[in-house]
């Protein structure tokens, strides 16, 4: 393959060969010669060992796996297997368009002796969730005059898992710590006597109980012996349905409606593990992508990481068939807190919400609302404004009809926008665990 | 080369050092003669007006010649007083417009072989000191280029009619010479381009290096200072001395400077410089090595082979160059060679620059023909690597098995729900409160 400044040199011997013609002229003829034959004189000797079957390139990471956000370095060895020398070798080693090329530079240029090796290395920063691919890896070799070169794609590619961010969980940490509130506080209040340290009330005293639960004084004052009470302690099961339908991508790139959400599940599962409270997590659009079934399992954090790290936005929302498969599973009363941006026929979902309660799970709808995860009202013009507000009155309107309908079986619906999105997941645990719902 | 091409010009009188500005002053005095023409024409025509629609008599015109033009250089247009008739001025104006439009002609092309000497010498000198391509063969074309120009008209110029059929004569001809000198510059010059390149992308990702490193740690300590309250120089993180070549750390500096106006946003940038800060400082400490990667300072060549090997690839195709060229450009050769008729081989065309096309073009064309058939080999050689192992292939076989089957089961029981739904509508009598509930909110809103 001839390089642009081949072609140069080409022009350029063409240009003083067409001159000499021209002229009558060997000078320039001569000259013309001189540069296209200067061209391609060693063109067979560069293919003979411009063979870029021996070049091998070996890619290696830190990790297979990591956290939106976080670091990777990724070391490139070009190993030349053959007996010959690359005089100049350009070596491009692809990542994924979405990640920051943090420290370093993803290529090099230099010579490489046969049997020798180069490495070198750069470090990356992951921005979005997913399985990616580092590489391909470009070889290009050129001749020393860089009239000619030739091109091998190293199709050798290595596949990193990135975990949705971990920065919510950072972030509530770091603000748990400021306030010095354990992690139990106000969590466990529940309605049920048992044992337990916070008091309940008094019960007059049947045969069996244990003695040592008779509250003395109180029986003395009423006569008939009593028993002290206490509110039991218990753990709640909470369910995460996530809707990975096509409307769930709208938004912009790392702040869409799936983003938020996904970002809203690992939360949960995290407050939850800490808790020992069981949270479970299903990724659905029209069938079933992944379920995790509630757990305390040393894995079950990263079980749920991986199955919502692979979450696409993609199909439609089939509730009925989700919740088919999720009550299936579950055996026990859970709480369901689905994300999902109800931008389906309302028919299914009250469908799905009915075999929902049927089976004695209590659920609730955590909605982002799709105006505000758009393009901010502050960028439009005046008609696109009013175009927008209308659309949203409509969106509204729809949404408060859902809302009373799912009423009726005692779910709540809870519009949310970015910012408060988190906020309400977070407040929505604490309430389920103050209610005492879905105790298990 | 330069010095060869003026010398070998220098026999047509060609290099008068006041060609440009004799130029310049032609292109002024073609002007002036236009300006003159115009403003008699234009003044005649206006004074018509005024005295009738006929011409003004010669008094009119003499005296706008001799109060008006009278400081206007006219000698070299040979009228050395007033004009006072205005066919006599447009008779003077087409002799002298022709005599000036000639000089112009003549003196344009002193000028460009001067101009084209300027640009050869400075882009000469910039090679020198960027070690580009582009200066290398700019230069080489704009000094060739005077060598065409002057062959245009007709000026004694380098030349090697009737072509050698000697090879030490051919190789000791004057214009040959210059040939040799021009094609070694380009031929010497590329080479240490190539000396040059081949070690600086090593260098200058070592300086890549330094700089980010350095504007990392600025940062780090930047955002240390502000946190404990201390004013911070806005010079302490420069954008356009270390933060430009790094864009990890200025998409975070804009994110935090001109981003949204959350907070949290904020925190993020700084909390991923930090980030990266730690990540880089333990990198460096666990690993002997990774300083050394991250610069890729093994790569670096050793300067002694490309020294030794640039030297002998330049002679090596300097004379293979000039060896194939002599054959194909010399008609004595191809006679040896094609046995050709004698009405071919007494033909005035054998004597024509045009019969060096008769080899050139096959030759040429032999050499990247070869190399397709030895790359096509070698890429034979490449071993062919399967894309996924057993396993692998396995693996992804049950995935794809067991989503289609999901699918299948999912698509099933939708059907499932339509056929009981159509049911139930069509049964009356049988409606189920949850959908009375559903028509109700739906019915009444």
């Amino acid at each position: 393959m001839i390089t642009q400044r081949g072609f140069v040199v080409v022009f350029s011997g063409v240009l003083l060969l067409t001159s000499g013609f021209a002229f009558i002229n060997f000078y320039l003829v001569l000259l013309g010669v001189y540069l296209v034959i200067g061209l391609v004189v060693t063109l067979p000797l560069f293919a003979l060992t411009a063979n870029l079957a021996g070049i091998e390139v070996d890619r290696q990471i830190d990790k297979v796996k990591i956290f939106s956000g976080d670091f990777v370095r990724v070391r490139v060895t070009i190993k030349n297997a053959s007996r010959r020398h690359f005089d100049f070798i350009e070596v491009h080693d692809q990542y994924p368009e979405t990640w920051i090329l943090a420290i370093g530079e993803n290529f090099i240029a230099s010579r490489i002796e046969p049997g020798g090796n180069i490495t070198f290395s750069y470090i990356l920063q992951a921005r979005m969730r997913g399985r990616y691919y580092l590489g391909p890896t470009e070889v290009i070799m050129r001749d020393r005059l860089g009239l000619h070169y030739y091109k091998r794609t190293l199709k050798e590619q290595t596949e990193i898992l990135v975990y949705p961010t971990w920065k919510d969980v950072r972030r509530m940490e770091a603000l748990g710590k400021q306030r010095q509130l354990g992690l139990m506080f106000g969590a466990h209040r529940t309605k049920t006597v048992g044992m337990g340290s916070d008091f309940a009330g008094f019960r007059e005293y049947v045969p069996g109980d244990e003695f040592r639960l008779i509250d003395w004084k109180t029986s003395a004052k009423r006569g008939d012996m009593v028993i002290k009470q206490f509110e039991m302690e218990k753990n709640i099961q909470v369910i995460c349905m996530v809707d990975t339908s096509g409307s769930m991508g709208n938004g912009y790139p790392e702040n869409t409606k799936l983003e938020y959400a996904i970002r809203a599940a690992v939360l949960l599962t995290h407050m939850g593990l800490e808790r020992k409270d069981l949270v479970g997590t299903c990724v659905f659009s029209d069938m079933v992508h992944g379920y995790v079934a509630p757990g305390l399992s040393m894995n079950h954090m990263y079980d749920v990481l991986e199955v919502l790290a692979m979450a696409e936005p993609k199909g439609w929302s089939d509730y009925e068939t989700a919740i088919q498969y999720v009550v299936e599973k579950t055996r026990k009363r859970s709480l369901i807190i689905w994300m999902t941006d109800l931008e389906e026929n309302p028919a299914p979902l009250l469908n799905a919400m009915k075999t929902l309660v049927a089976n004695g799970h209590k659920a609730m709808v955590i909605s982002p609302f799709g105006p505000w995860f758009e393009a901010p009202v502050g960028q439009f013009g005046p008609v696109e404004k009013v175009l927008a507000e209308a659309v949203s009155e409509e969106l509204w309107e729809r949404r408060n009809k859902i809302a009373r309908a799912l009423a009726r079986f005692g779910i709540t619906v809870v519009n949310v926008g970015p910012e408060d999105f988190l906020p309400t997941i977070i407040k929505t645990y604490e309430q389920a665990k103050q209610r005492g719902v879905a105790m298990f | 080369m330069a010095y060869l091409i003026y010398s070998i010009l220098d026999v047509n009188d060609i290099w008068h050092w006041n060609a440009p500005y004799t130029f310049v002053v032609t292109v002024f005095r073609l002007l002036s003669l236009l300006f003159f023409f115009m403003t008699v024409t234009m003044v005649n025509s206006v004074a018509s007006i005024f005295s009738g629609g006929t011409i003004p008599n010669d008094l009119v015109i003499g005296l706008y010649n001799t109060l008006i033009l009278k400081m206007w250089y006219m000698q070299p247009y040979g009228a050395s007083g007033p004009l006072t008739n205005l066919q006599e001025v447009w008779t003077s104006f087409f002799v002298n417009l022709w005599q000036v439009l000639g000089d112009l002609w003549n003196n344009t092309f002193l000028f460009l072989y001067f101009l084209l000497a300027g640009i050869g010498i400075a882009l000469f000198l910039q090679s020198l000191v960027r070690m580009n391509h582009k200066f290398v063969g700019g230069a080489f074309l704009a000094i060739q280029s005077i060598v065409v120009l002057a062959s245009y008209r007709a000026l004694t110029v380098p030349d090697l009619t009737p072509f050698p059929t000697d090879f030490v004569v051919f190789l000791l001809q004057r214009a040959q010479l210059l040939a040799l000198v021009s094609f070694a510059y380009l031929e010497l010059s590329y080479q240490m381009i190539y000396s040059y390149s081949v070690g600086k992308p090593v260098e200058d990702r070592e300086e890549t290096l330094k700089k980010q490193l350095l504007a990392l740690r600025q940062a780090t300590r930047k955002q240390d200072a502000i946190e404990r309250g201390e004013s911070v120089r806005t010079t302490g993180m420069s954008r356009t001395a270390g933060a430009t070549a790094f864009s990890f750390l200025r998409e975070a500096i804009e994110r935090k400077v001109v981003g949204t106006q959350d907070a949290l946003e904020n925190l993020d940038a700084v909390a991923d410089v930090r980030r990266l800060q730690i990540y880089v400082d333990e990198l460096l400490q666990s690993d002997s090595r990774a300083h050394d990667e991250l610069t890729a300072k093994a790569a670096s060549p050793s300067s002694g082979y490309i020294i030794g090997s640039t030297i002998i690839g330049s002679i090596i195709r300097f004379l293979s160059v000039v060896a194939i060229s002599f054959i194909l450009m010399s008609p004595g050769v191809i006679v040896v060679l094609l046995d050709l008729p004698p009405g071919i081989l007494n033909s005035v065309e054998m004597l024509q620059p045009e019969i060096v096309l008769l080899l050139l073009v096959p030759v040429s064309l032999l050499f990247p023909f070869v190399s397709m058939i030895i790359s096509w080999m070698s890429q034979r050689e490449e071993p062919e690597k399967p894309k996924l192992s057993k396993e692998e292939r396995e693996a992804e076989k049950v995935r794809r098995k067991e989503l289609a089957r999901r699918k299948r089961e999912a698509a099933k029981a939708r059907r499932e729900r339509a056929r009981a739904r159509k049911k139930r509508k069509s049964s009356e009598a049988e409606k189920d409160e949850w959908d009375k509930a559903l028509e109700d909110t739906y019915g009444s809103a």
